[in-house]
């Protein structure tokens, strides 16, 4: 366990090494700031659910590249080797990567509780259903970091793994608009492993045993697919 | 202490390495041997359990690598071909984050991390982000990081490759301060190199130890033909002699002072055998001061062996 925080804490400092940290913290910052007084402004509600959709989709583009580099640039660079060689086992490594860039995506994600309070000062919001929303876009946030970190897993390159990873959240974000194509099993599948149709009922206060399945069973995938590709070495 | 037995590595249907054996004991200093190529990053590779073997087991001090990677990794310390160095790290953050992943107690980990950076006389580069660090002094913060656990072990692939010549000196002079009681295997392309370092040599090619010896043994191997007699005695009874030995002729005949000759001989047939040369030399009254074979070096033993089946 110390070891996995070791490489976790790590993961996090290693963001703020390089100005990509600093420019999606600030850039995020700005673009959900914009669109939290846009929303609030136009439809006069105490409630930050499109807010929440504002996120999820901004992280559909942001969490590639925070997670393009978490193994492709360990072995670009041969660190990989060393880490390999220490005596750290490789649930351990990934763990502990895992951990480190959820981290940072909580640090992300931190600031727009100063939504919430300007809700409390200002209205009366619906507390429950934001506790839900922020469940709900963490956990979410944790699937796509998940998706990335596999992603990067399978190459050395940064650009390859991002672009990898966006295929597989765009695949799984925007696939309704193309269900009309498709018809019987085809449509059931994509349904039901579309993120939208799952992070939904966080957003309007609902907290499904399906939906936590859908998220926590996909993090697993994804990191036991990470574990065997780096088994593998890949 | 390490035991390489019978251990094969496919890349596809490539073989890498090809069923390599070898036992190495507890304070040897192992050089491995070989061009571009050849196999010894991967082999080594193997060694420290970064890549499981295709076929074969490697044993560390009786326990298996793929049985118990952990507790083995915990006593080797590794330096890969290119140093594993977080580039937008500093030294000492750097070698702190290694100290952690090694299992140093925390307690222990500032104590270790100012050692090792005194051993490979960092110093001055303490502070420093890492990508600022000239090549020499990567390569030292990657022989530091290898050490600072105290590994028993200690493998070094092509530490000195990419240095000037002041650099590969101090890095030479850093390896041989490593402790006696450890075990050293450092692989190089370059032979000048590892006649300074190692006492044994193993010349690796096409995946395959093709000479495993002494470093003595092989500079002097069987195989060099010529032979010094200093002998005292009468010139042509002396000539005579050898031509009356089995297996030898001779080249040439130097005066060293009155009645003592220097003979250069041709072993003809590689005999080890100097009995019979004796004997005739003896019988014609003449006393032998001293036999000497020519030393070879080890860039002719070594391209001789990559001569071979080209
Ligand atoms: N990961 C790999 N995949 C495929 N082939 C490899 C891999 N690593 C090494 N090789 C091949 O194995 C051979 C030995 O390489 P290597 O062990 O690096 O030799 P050396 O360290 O002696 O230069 C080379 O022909 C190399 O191309
Ligand atoms: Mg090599």
């Amino acid at each position: 366990m110390r070891k996995i925080l070791d490489i976790a804490k790590k993961e996090l400092s290693s963001y703020f090494r390089t100005p990509i940290a600093y420019i999606v913290l600030i850039v995020a910052a700005i673009v959900f700031n914009m669109f939290f007084f846009i929303i609030v402004d136009n439809s006069q509600e105490a409630s930050l659910r499109d807010v929440f959709k504002v996120m999820e989709f901004l992280f559909v583009f942001i969490v590639p590249i925070l997670t393009m580099k978490v193994f492709a640039e360990e072995k670009a660079t041969g660190t990989m080797e060393f880490l390999m060689t220490t005596p750290t086992t490789n649930n351990q490594i990934v763990l502990g990567k895992y951990l480190g860039s959820l981290a940072f995506f909580g640090l992300m994600v931190a600031p727009t509780g100063v939504y919430y309070l300007i809700l409390e000062i200002f209205s009366s919001p619906d507390r429950a259903t934001i506790l839900t929303g922020y469940l709900g876009i963490l956990i979410e946030g944790a699937f796509f970091i998940s998706v990335g970190i596999m992603c990067s897993s399978w190459s050395k390159n940064q650009i390859v793994s991002a672009i990898l990873s966006y295929s597989i959240l765009f695949m799984l974000y925007f696939s309704l608009s193309f269900i009309k194509y498709f018809s019987g099993i085809a449509e059931q599948i994509i349904r039901y492993t579309n993120i939208m149709s799952h992070s939904e009922n966080f957003l309007v206060g609902l907290i499904t045993v399906s939906d936590l399945i859908y998220f926590i069973s996909g993090i697993l995938f994804c990191l036991v697919i990470t574990r065997v590709s780096i088994d593998k070495r890949i | 202490m390490i035991l390489a037995d019978n251990i094969t590595k496919y890349f596809g249907a490539f073989k890498a390495v090809d069923s390599v054996s070898f036992e190495i004991g507890r304070g040897e200093i192992v050089g491995f041997l070989g061009r571009n190529g050849a196999g010894k990053t991967t082999l080594m590779r193997m060694l420290t359990g970064y890549l499981p073997t295709s076929e074969g087991k490697v044993i560390i001090d009786g326990k298996d690598m793929s049985k118990n990677p952990l507790s083995i990794k915990r006593n080797i310390g590794y330096l890969p071909e290119n140093p594993p160095l977080y580039s937008n790290m500093t030294v000492k953050d750097y070698l702190k984050f290694a100290a952690r992943l090694k299992d140093i107690t925390p307690k222990q980990i500032l104590a270790c991390v100012d050692r090792v950076i005194e051993e490979c006389r960092l110093e001055d580069s303490r502070g420093k982000i890492i990508s600022t660090l000239s090549k020499g002094y990567k390569q030292r913060v990657g022989i530091a990081q290898a050490i600072i656990n105290e590994p028993e072990i200690i493998i070094l692939d092509e530490p000195t490759s990419g240095l000037d010549p002041v650099q590969i000196s101090h890095i030479r002079d850093l390896i041989g301060t490593l402790e006696h009681k450890r075990t050293v295997i450092v692989s190089t392309h370059i032979l000048s190199e590892i006649e300074q370092i190692a006492k044994r040599v193993m010349i690796i090619k096409d995946g395959r130890i093709v000479k495993d010896d002494s470093l003595e043994n092989i500079l002097c191997s069987d195989n060099r033909k010529d032979i010094f007699i200093k002998v005292a005695g009468k010139e042509e009874l002396i000539e005579k002699a050898i031509r009356q030995a089995d297996g030898f002729k001779q080249i040439n005949i130097d005066i060293v002072q009155d009645d003592v000759y220097l003979v250069q001989a041709e072993n003809k047939n590689n005999i080890l055998n100097y009995n019979d040369l004796l004997q005739k030399l003896v019988d014609n009254g003449a006393k032998v001061l001293e036999i000497k074979q020519k030393k070879g070096s080890l860039e002719e033993e070594f391209l001789r062996i990559n001569r071979l089946k080209l």
